[in-house]
């Protein structure tokens, strides 16, 4: 994986970019801007993907982060009142000695990751007739690919290998992971109920409910219609 | 780079410096044997020490869930390239690293539906979103 010509600048303005609007995600004072900045980190991300020739996992990411996880957020954000720090009256950061403590911290952090990076880095190193090997066997396989529609490109076929890898070979965590969803969507239904609607829902009886949902004409009405 | 005692951090400054220098300074530097794994891996580490320092320092609660997704991409994109870069060594086992992505983003789904409903129902019962104002369970 040698990055060259255009590969190049495609890399550095994408994870420069990526790593700006990641800085910008937690520094930004007005929240939506914070879930924009965040959106903008996942769509570089994507691209970085798209250059590792994931072109399936790119996909996924944009629909299901960009699609569905960020359009979440901005509804949740919507719901809750932010207002206060936008106008400068909240700070957004923690008192001055955690933040301290923090950086201080991910100073070290960081300086470990790359120390480890470097030292693993004379690991990487390819032997050179292996590589050439499997270069050229990559480009036997290219050959033979078909051409796109627009003539421009050749189809790939990263995602069917993928998809047969992930049913053949993971297919019990794909299960477990299907099973992990429908738990989340019963969980979140479950959490994000109003106390009207569990008095509805569970049978709860007036009295054991706080006075002003006791006395709410609709929660009675409904606790009527189920009894 | 040697003779500047910066060996520990070599690959760091290789990292910036290799498009400019190479070719001007005569480095031991094989440009075919050495894979661009590590710019990868580079940029995951930064990432993933952004969205650490968003976690510990914001009051937000929201925002502390953002940098969390952005935690959880930096362990994708080290996932990727090391499947590109296993691909590249011709092993056969090379796309686990991209199946290992997919759950990655199945449980960072799950995780934020499950945690903004918490930040709802959190919200209507306390009516705040400031993580240093939440502290009942404190003795």
């Amino acid at each position: 994986m040698i990055l060259s010509g255009w590969e190049a600048v495609f890399f550095w303005f994408f994870s420069i970019a990526a790593i700006f609007a990641g800085l910008l995600t937690v520094m930004a004072r007005n929240t939506i801007h914070s879930a924009l900045f965040l959106i903008s980190s996942l769509v570089s991300i994507a691209a970085l993907f798209i250059l590792l020739q994931a072109e399936f996992i790119a996909g996924v990411q944009i629909l299901v982060y960009v699609g569905g996880v960020m359009v979440l957020f901005l509804f949740v954000i919507m719901l809750v009142n932010v207002g206060e720090e936008e106008r400068g009256r909240e700070e957004i950061f923690n008192r001055k000695r955690q933040v301290t403590t923090s950086v201080i911290f991910c100073a070290l952090l960081a300086a470990g990751l790359l120390y480890a990076v470097n030292v693993g880095y004379e690991g990487l190193k390819l032997d050179k007739g292996r590589q050439q090997a499997a270069v050229e066997a990559r480009e036997g396989r290219e050959r033979r690919l078909a051409t796109s529609e627009t003539g421009t490109s050749k189809i790939t076929k990263d995602a069917e290998q993928v998809g047969s890898s992930l049913y053949r070979y993971a297919s019990l965590p794909f299960e477990i992971a299907s099973l992990l969803l429908l738990v989340a969507i019963i969980g979140s239904v479950m959490l994000a109920r109003t106390i009207k609607q569990e008095a509805a829902v569970d049978d709860v009886a007036p009295d054991v409910l706080p006075k002003e949902a006791a006395h709410d004409p609709e929660v009675e009405e409904a606790h009527n219609v189920i009894v | 780079m040697q003779f500047l005692m910066l060996k520990p951090f070599s690959a760091v400054f290789a990292l910036f410096l290799q498009e400019a220098t190479t070719g001007r300074m005569n480095m031991a530097w094989d440009k075919a044997q050495h894979p661009d794994l590590s710019k990868f891996l580079v940029i995951g580490a930064l990432l993933f020490i952004i969205g650490v320092a968003g976690v510990l320092t914001r009051r937000n609660i929201i925002v502390i869930f953002m940098s969390i997704e952005l935690i959880l991409n930096a362990a994708n994109l080290n996932f990727i390239a090391m499947s590109r870069y296993l691909q590249e060594t011709g092993s056969v086992n090379a796309v686990a690293g991209q199946i290992f992505a997919v759950f990655v983003i199945v449980v960072a789904a799950a995780e934020a539906a499950i945690g903004l409903g918490i930040v709802i129902a959190l919200y209507r019962n306390k009516e705040t979103i400031w993580v240093d104002e939440i502290d009942i369970l404190k003795w």
